[in-house]
Order: structure tokens, then sequence, then C-alpha cells
């Protein structure tokens, strides 16, 4: 990593997520676009896209369900992201959800101790 | 790595979110009293109407206690949405009857509750809670004091005066 205030979360073939421990912020680089979010405001991006229903974008032929709008304004996240994207963006998101609930898990477990996850 | 989720909040997620599913039924409560009070009151039952009154600012005084206390403990509270709440009531005794199944539904959501924070070890949510069962306790025994009332007091018209004055005096 190119700083070590930075861990990373997770990874997948579309993106990857760190944490920053300096400004306490995770970030999301999915395709092209780098996000930061406060650890709250991560979480519910992620109720949001998990709230997009696939079922709609699988079943309805119409043109309007190829593509769904994911927006966060305030983070400057605005994408039509087709069904494919949206379920490699869901995975991204869990995955980032599991590193970070993990890591207060063993905050939690085992104290006042320096954890590094490589 | 910095537990990020610490820092900011004690608040488990699962917690929140069933603590702003309450916030959202207390509302409603309050609503559905509210929606009572004024059947009650067109209806010529202006001393239960009154109680009612009181009782809709109370679960919106409810509301607001879990919406402090999410914000207070660093999570993020959601104004609700409340839909549509019953406005027509077949009848004086009906308006009690809906009120107690309320009233225990209420108390099983936030016994849930309870039972959640125990799960997850959060035992300041769990000492925050114990004050909403008390209070159920107190609110289950008036909604069933009221229905008791009708099977001591006939409903015949001057019976229903009588039930107009002696509901308003529950919990006085
Ligand atoms: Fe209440
Ligand atoms: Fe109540």
């Amino acid at each position: 990593m190119l700083h070590n205030s930075l861990s990373e979360l997770y990874q997948n073939s579309k993106g990857t997520t760190w944490q920053c421990d300096l400004t306490h912020r995770i970030f999301l680089k999915f395709g092209e676009t780098l996000t930061a979010f406060k650890v709250q405001d991560f979480f519910a991006f992620r109720r949001k896209v998990n709230r997009v229903n696939i079922h709609e974008m699988i079943f309805n032929l119409s043109d309007d369900y190829d593509y769904e709008l994911v927006e966060d304004p305030r983070h400057n996240f605005s994408h039509k992201l087709t069904l494919c994207e949206i379920v490699q963006l869901r995975d991204l998101l869990d995955g980032t959800k599991f590193s970070i609930d993990m890591n207060s898990m063993l905050h939690e477990v085992l104290g006042e101790v320096e954890l590094v996850i490589q | 790595m910095k537990d990020l989720v610490r820092l900011r909040t004690s608040l488990k997620e699962e917690i929140e979110i069933v603590l702003n599913a309450q916030a959202k039924m207390e509302a409603e409560a309050s609503q559905k009293y509210l929606a009572m009070a004024s059947w009650l009151d067109r209806s010529g039952y202006e001393k239960t109407a009154e109680y009612l009154y009181k009782q809709a600012e109370e679960e919106r005084e409810h509301f607001l206690k879990i919406f402090k206390y999410i914000t207070e403990v660093g999570g993020t509270a959601l104004t609700p949405t409340i839909g549509d709440v019953q406005q027509d009531f077949v009848s004086f005794k009906n308006v009690f009857e809906l009120a107690l199944q309320n009233e225990i539904a209420v108390t099983n959501a936030i016994n849930k509750i309870v039972a959640k924070c125990r799960e997850v070890n959060d035992y300041a949510t769990e000492e925050f809670m114990m004050w909403f069962v008390k209070e159920q306790r107190e609110e289950e025994r008036n909604a069933r004091r009221a229905l008791e009332l009708f099977e001591l007091i006939d409903e015949s018209a001057a019976g229903k005066f009588t039930l107009d004055k002696e509901i308003a005096k529950i919990g006085e």
C-alpha cells in the first residue's frame, strides 16, 4: 500500500476498499471512481445499494430496467449500473462490511491491541 | 487498524435498526390515538377524547425519547414515515379493544429489543429500554381497565355517559 495508514478491507474484480486510520474514512474504488465515506455513511450507502430491486431488473423487459441509477449526492457517487455491476458492488460492500465488523469484533474481544490486517 | 465503528458509536447496526423501528412504532401509536380521540370527540365522548389526546402526546414523547437516544449514542435517527391509520371505529368499546391490542404489540416489540440487546451485549441500551418495559406494564393495565369498565357499566345511554367520565379518570 502507498500509505501505511491505509489498510485494504476487501477486493473483487470490479473494485477495492480501504480503511484510512488518519482520516477515519472508508475508501471505495469501484471501476474508475474513488469515493471516501465516513463509516456510518458507508453503512447507509450499503443499505441503499441492497435495496435495489434486482428481480425487477431481471424480469422486467422494459429498457428502463436495464440500468439502475445508484446515487449518493453527498459523496459524488452517481452511476447508472447494470445488473451485473450492482451484484459486484453489493459483493464489494458486503465484503467490506464483513472486514469492518470483524475488526470491531476483534477489538472487542482482544482489547487494546494493534491489529494489522494484510 | 482502528475500530472506526466503535469510535463513531456504541450502537451496533442491528440495534440501531430495531430502535429506529421502535421509534416508528411509537410515532404510529401517537397517530392512532389521535385518530381515536377525534372519533370519540365527534361521537360525543368528550372526556375520553381528552384522555386519548393525552395518550397521543405521550406516545409522541416516547418516540422522541428513542429518537434522541439513537443520536446521543452516535447512531443515525431516521424520521419515520407513517402511513394511514384507522379513522373510523365500530363502537365506543371497539376503540379500547384496539388500544389494548396495540399496547400488547408494543410490549412484544420492546421485549424483543431487550432480548436483542442481551444477545449482543448492549447493556446500555438494555438499561435505557427498561423505562419502556415499566411504562408498558402501566399502559397495558390502563387499557385493560378501560375494557373492564365496559363489563361493569352497561352501555345504555346513561351508562355511556358514566363510561365516558370513568374511563377518562384512568391513570390519574
Ligand atoms: Fe409508547
Ligand atoms: Fe402506549
